[in-house]
């Protein structure tokens, strides 16, 4: 199967054919996921912004579910992976093994070589494991024995996994969390989508009667879209502003990574294509630093004794630091240029 | 124990800074060496007994046998133990000095000599003082107390100088004081561990503490008070406003007049009390003399190139007996004795006035002594305000006759050699040549200089010219114009010049309100005059003054008015003068006289010039007044108008069919209007409409996006007015594409949507906030107050980081650091 590269996908849909192709993927979720119009719309960001989603929660709130239905809304290779405590690292990329017929090694793909790949409860395997999708997520390949596999385009893990409280359950390393785009909860049903779920789910099961509406093709061709909204100057300080506000942060032990810095304003590109803009507003970043950010940092263990979680922490920064104040100059504007955002130069204290 | 140590030692170091302004009062400087050994001797020994830990009571003993100590070796009785351990004997010389301090205190004037009694004083006062403030500042660890020890210091010459006092020993003072306070707290923050920095930032060392800044704040507004607090209660005399409101002033700057004769500027007093816009009563004298001379009170007899001076006085305390000129009289005087009484009402001299020649004092009150040479009853400390007494006094009268017999005084003589003496001035010099070159007596040479000083030569009467040194005696003689201390001190500089002692005498004429023989003169009384020494007969009055012109004038036989239509044949004993009863012949035969004539000596001729109407200057004051408190709400205006100054530039926007939000036509939407200028209409919309926001209380949040700025006044505040809704939402939206889009917002009215939000938010405000919205609007005052605030904490900021590396620069400690970091 050969894939088109991203120069022959071109450039800007038009307006309406990516709202009517992102439009179609939200509706055919929502078939199943009643009620949750902002998590879908974030999962399918994800997806757009070439970005891997966690979603985290307690058991049977339809993690699952979700992942399934944006898989299967997708006309594209889904393959789904059970994490289990005994799941092997060669059962996720793949393993060599010798044909008696040719006399030679041949590579089994493992389940990652698929367009959405489905880790179900990523938690419960081993730390060993879960470091076997590390490459893949971010280089989007495959090394086995020596052998370097590309993975396919779109390529997107969706996992779940339960909150580290609940029994049976390893803690991602902080480098797999890391090349999570985003974290996101699910969260009980409102009471009127509960009901609709229950006259809904009470016969069938509505992911079965799923159909795609959309493949691959379409998704590359939406990337490539969100790759050309526009960035403002005043927009990307923001975003600087904000991670650096966590790295400086006195209840944060670890701060976000440049690598969130990058996914935070790729998502935010998605989120303002979703949304029907060409630009990139400072409150796509708002909405977005929890989801993006939130999993990535560690607190201190005061802030940890404080029962402060690091979403809270993250909506504490966002409501606290203001807004970059230069704007774009224009040959009208005669007042004289604030230096540094108006702000006294950071001198890191030196020991 | 270091502090402790150190602050002792600054202590002493402030003590002896806060004795500065005694430099005030001694000639030389042998006091400050006496006084820093006593000083020394005494922190020593307080450090040391604080080394060994000796209780506080120990520590004073301790100090006040250093004291002792220190006193013995500097002021040594010839009985002492190894030059410094006292005796008995010592005590006993002690006590001598003590009181000869009090004997010298009140023969001598500031300066004063080196005397021991007088250093012996001081150094037990510095001494004492010293032993004070280490008490109160290292002891009790109070050395805001230690401020009043030393202001005892400074009370001294205080004392004895009651008009002004040197300022900058007073500075030196204070700055020590603040030393001490300023250590003894650093001590204090030391001790405590920490500079505490009240945010919780680390904070540089150069950096001040933000606390500082309240510090800041409380030490303006503490000036501000001390300075503006006289400035308002008008009661305080001296105060500011009291000196600003009397220009002309009273000459020597405010009453309260006193401390040293020597000090005091006659002719200023003089000039001032004339220019008084009111008349005061100053003295009141009764004598039993028909027609008495001037009552005079001071003389100045030391020529400088800048006139004369008045010379320290010295004698002998006036009660006793005084000297009788009617011992020794020449032939053709007649002398005669008279009492009068004197009942000084506003004068503050330390002089008081007397007729000339006093023979016996009496009901004086108060350290007065008379100079005999000047011929002047004076004071070191007291004042002559309030004095009431009475004397004895011996009136002379001399003959022309008399005086032509007079002979030119010995060249040695004492008063030929202090009171000729006369800076060359050239035309003065060519002035007395011409006036005396045919004259061969004495007296006959001052008639010649006297007689000058007359309408014939072109000189008149005005008070309007001042000053007596040698520029203003040129331009004097040349202009021909002045009053009585022009003549007085041009007349005793020409017969300097020419040879023959003179000075320059004060004091009052007879004034115009007299009834028997009781005289009420006032301030217009006052009055100079020459006096002339003949050898034989002494001091000699003469009056150069125009006669018309002083009320109250008297002449003498052997000074006639010189401007008489008729010189009155001399008959001996009539000392009678045209007097003050008739100006006006003399006047009549002038021809700029009137105007010349000073009004405001003759009480009928009309008071002091008409004020000007008050009241443009109570209008331009409301007005200024009014116009500052304009003043915000015209820059708001002015905010408002170049907001909106873009809208009528602005070109039109025609492409209606290509709408910013529906880029049908392609990636790249061509629109007609000039993007730049779209943005910063935007912008100036959206600023407006903060600025709205601040002026009408509703929160403005930075952290905030222009969407949710709107979203959030659509919610809160703006609630139900669709009109106004839709107005903030274009508003942010055209803000937010300004900033963050590739294509600003066009086509859109932006400022029929903010005068809706301004009139919706307009309409929801009370009208206390509305009224201070148009009055003075809180977005531009809190715009100045950051811009002050900023600018001055960058200003601070600059300061305290120069000043920390210039600290560090000349900080020995600088090596240290640099060793340990290698």
């Amino acid at each position: 199967m050969t894939q088109q590269t991203w120069d022959e996908v071109g450039g800007l849909l038009p307006h309406d054919e990516f709202r009517a192709a992102s439009e179609a993927i939200v509706d055919n979720i929502e078939q199943v996921i009643e009620g949750k119009t902002a998590t879908v719309r974030l999962a399918l960001a994800v997806l757009l912004a070439e970005g891997h989603l966690l979603i985290e929660d307690v058991p049977g709130v339809g993690k699952t579910k979700l992942a399934k239905a944006l898989a299967r809304s997708i006309d594209c290779s889904v393959r789904r992976i059970q994490f289990t405590p005994d799941l092997l690292p060669s059962d996720v990329t793949g393993v060599s093994v010798y044909n008696q017929e040719t006399h030679d090694f041949e590579f089994r793909p493992g389940a990652v070589f698929a367009n959405l790949v489905v880790g179900d409860e990523i938690n419960r395997a081993s730390p060993k494991t879960q470091s076997a999708l590390l490459e893949c997520m971010e280089e989007r390949q495959v090394t086995v024995d020596g052998v370097t596999y590309q993975l396919q385009t779109p390529f997107m893990v969706i996992a779940t996994q339960n909150p580290i409280e609940m029994e049976g359950t390893y803690p991602l390393p902080e480098a797999q969390r890391d090349r999570f785009t985003a974290r996101i909860a699910m969260g009980y049903p409102g009471p009127e989508a509960e009901l609709a779920m229950l006259d809904g789910h009470g016969a069938t099961d509505p992911l079965q009667e799923l159909r795609p509406v959309s493949d691959a093709a379409t998704v590359r061709r939406l990337i490539a879209h969100v790759r050309q909204v526009h960035v403002a100057d005043a927009v990307k300080q923001y975003a600087i502003d904000l991670v650096t506000a966590t790295r400086e942060a006195p209840d944060l032990r670890l701060g976000a990574s440049p690598r969130a810095t990058l996914q935070l304003l790729r998502t935010a590109r998605a989120v303002a294509a979703l949304e029907g803009r060409d630009y990139v507003l400072p409150d796509d970043l708002q909405v977005l630093a929890v989801p993006v950010l939130a999993h990535r940092i560690i607190p201190t263990a005061d802030a940890q004794l404080a029962r402060r979680t690091t979403d809270a922490i993250v909506s504490e920064l966002v409501h606290r630091l203001p807004l970059p104040h230069d704007r774009k100059r224009s040959p009208y504007d005669t007042r004289p240029p604030a230096p540094n955002n108006g702000r006294g130069p950071y001198e890191p204290r030196r020991p | 124990m270091i502090g402790q140590r150190s602050l002792g030692f600054v202590a002493a170091a402030a003590t002896l800074l806060a004795a500065a302004p005694l430099s005030a009062i001694f000639q030389r400087w042998t006091w400050l060496i006496q006084a820093a050994v006593a000083v020394t001797v005494v922190a020593g020994v307080a450090a040391l007994a604080r080394m060994l830990r000796v209780p506080l009571w120990g520590q004073i003993l301790g100090m006040l046998a250093g004291l002792l100590l220190a006193l013995t070796w500097i002021f040594p009785g010839g009985t002492e133990l190894l030059a410094f351990l006292p005796t008995p004997a010592t005590i006993d010389h002690f006590g001598d000095l003590m009181a000869a301090s009090v004997q010298d205190m009140r023969s001598y004037g500031v300066k004063v000599p080196d005397t021991d009694p007088l250093l012996f004083v001081t150094v037990l006062g510095v001494g004492g003082v010293a032993i004070v403030v280490d008490v109160l500042a290292v002891g009790l660890r109070r050395p805001a107390l230690a401020g009043l020890p030393m202001l005892a210091i400074y009370s001294v010459p205080v004392a004895v100088y009651v008009d002004s006092v040197p300022a900058v020993p007073f500075a030196i003072g204070a700055a020590g004081y603040l030393w001490l306070l300023l250590t003894d707290n650093v001590d204090r923050v030391r001790r405590f561990g920490r500079r505490f920095t009240g945010e919780g930032r680390d904070i540089d060392v150069w950096e001040s503490s933000p606390l500082a800044a309240a510090g800041r704040r409380l030490a303006v507004v503490g000036v501000a008070l001390a300075v503006a607090l006289p400035l308002a209660v008008p009661g305080l005399s001296g105060g500011l406003l009291n000196s600003l409101n009397s220009g002309n002033g009273t000459g020597t700057g405010r009453p309260g007049q006193g401390g040293s004769p020597s000090r005091i500027d006659l002719f200023a007093a003089l000039s001032g009390q004339l220019n008084q816009s009111e008349t005061t009563d100053m003295v009141k004298v009764t004598t039993n003399e028909p027609e008495p001379f001037y009552l005079r009170y001071a003389v100045a007899d030391d020529l400088r190139p800048n006139g004369f001076q008045v010379r320290q006085p010295n004698g002998q305390p006036a009660n006793r007996r005084l000297p009788d000129p009617t011992a020794e009289p020449g032939q053709g005087v007649q002398q005669r004795k008279y009492r009068a009484s004197v009942e000084v009402k506003n004068l503050n001299m330390p002089f008081l006035p007397s007729y000339a020649e006093p023979i016996r004092i009496e009901d004086l009150s108060g350290a007065w002594l008379y100079d005999r040479g000047q011929q002047v009853l004076f004071s070191n400390r007291d004042n002559s305000r309030g004095k009431k007494y009475s004397f004895d006094y011996v009136r002379s009268i001399y003959s022309e006759e008399a005086l032509r017999r007079a002979q030119p005084l010995a060249a040695d003589n004492p008063i030929k050699q202090q009171q000729t003496q006369a800076p060359a001035v050239r035309a003065v010099d060519l002035l007395v040549r011409r006036l005396v070159e045919d004259k061969n007596t004495q007296y006959d040479k001052v008639r010649g200089i006297y007689d000058y000083f007359s309408v014939k030569n072109g000189f008149s009467y005005s008070k309007t010219t001042e000053g007596g040194n040698s520029d203003e005696i040129t331009n004097f003689l040349t202009n021909k114009v002045g009053y009585c201390q022009q003549y007085a001190v041009a007349m005793a500089w020409l017969v300097r010049a020419a040879g023959i002692p003179a000075r320059v005498a004060f004091g009052f004429t007879n004034g115009s309100n007299s009834s028997g023989g009781t005289y009420v003169l006032t301030n217009r009384n006052l009055h100079a005059w020459t006096e002339v020494y003949f050898d034989g007969f002494g001091w000699v009055p003469f009056d150069a003054t125009p006669a018309y012109a002083v009320q109250g004038s008297t002449r003498s036989a052997w000074a006639p008015d010189t401007d008489a239509p008729d010189p009155v044949s001399p008959s001996a004993g009539s000392s009678a003068a045209p007097g003050p009863a008739d100006p006006s012949p003399g006047a009549a035969g002038r021809d700029n006289s009137d105007t010349d004539t000073d009004n405001g000596f003759s009480g009928s001729a009309g008071g002091p010039t008409r004020e000007a109407p008050v009241w443009p200057w109570w209008t331009a004051g409301i007005l200024a007044l009014l116009a500052l408190l304009a003043l915000p709400a015209l820059r708001r205006m002015a905010l408002r108008r170049r907001r909106s100054g873009g809208r009528a530039a602005r070109p039109v926007v025609t492409t209606t069919a290509a709408g910013p939000a529906a880029p049908g036509s392609g990636p790249m939407v061509v629109v007609e209007a000039d993007p730049d200028r779209a943005r910063a209409d935007a912008h100036a919309a959206w600023d407006e409409l903060l600025d709205t926001l601040v002026d009408y209380r509703v929160l403005v949040d930075r952290t905030e996006t222009p969407r949710a700025t709107a979203d959030r006044l659509v919610r809160d505040e703006l609630g139900g007015d669709t009109q106004a809704d839709g107005a903030v939402r274009l508003l942010g939206r055209a803000e937010e594409r300004a900033r963050y889009a590739r294509q600003p917002l066009t086509g859109e009215e932006l400022h029929p949507a903010l005068r809706a939000v301004r009139g919706e938010l307009a309409s929801r405000a009370d009208r206390r906030t509305r009224l201070m919205a148009a009055v003075l609007p809180p977005s531009v005052l809190q715009r100045w107050r950051t811009r002050f605030t900023d600018r001055s904490s960058g200003l601070v900021s600059t300061v305290s980081l120069g000043r920390y590396r210039l600290a560090r620069r000349f900080n020995p400690r600088r090596l240290l650091a640099d060793r340990a970091a290698r």
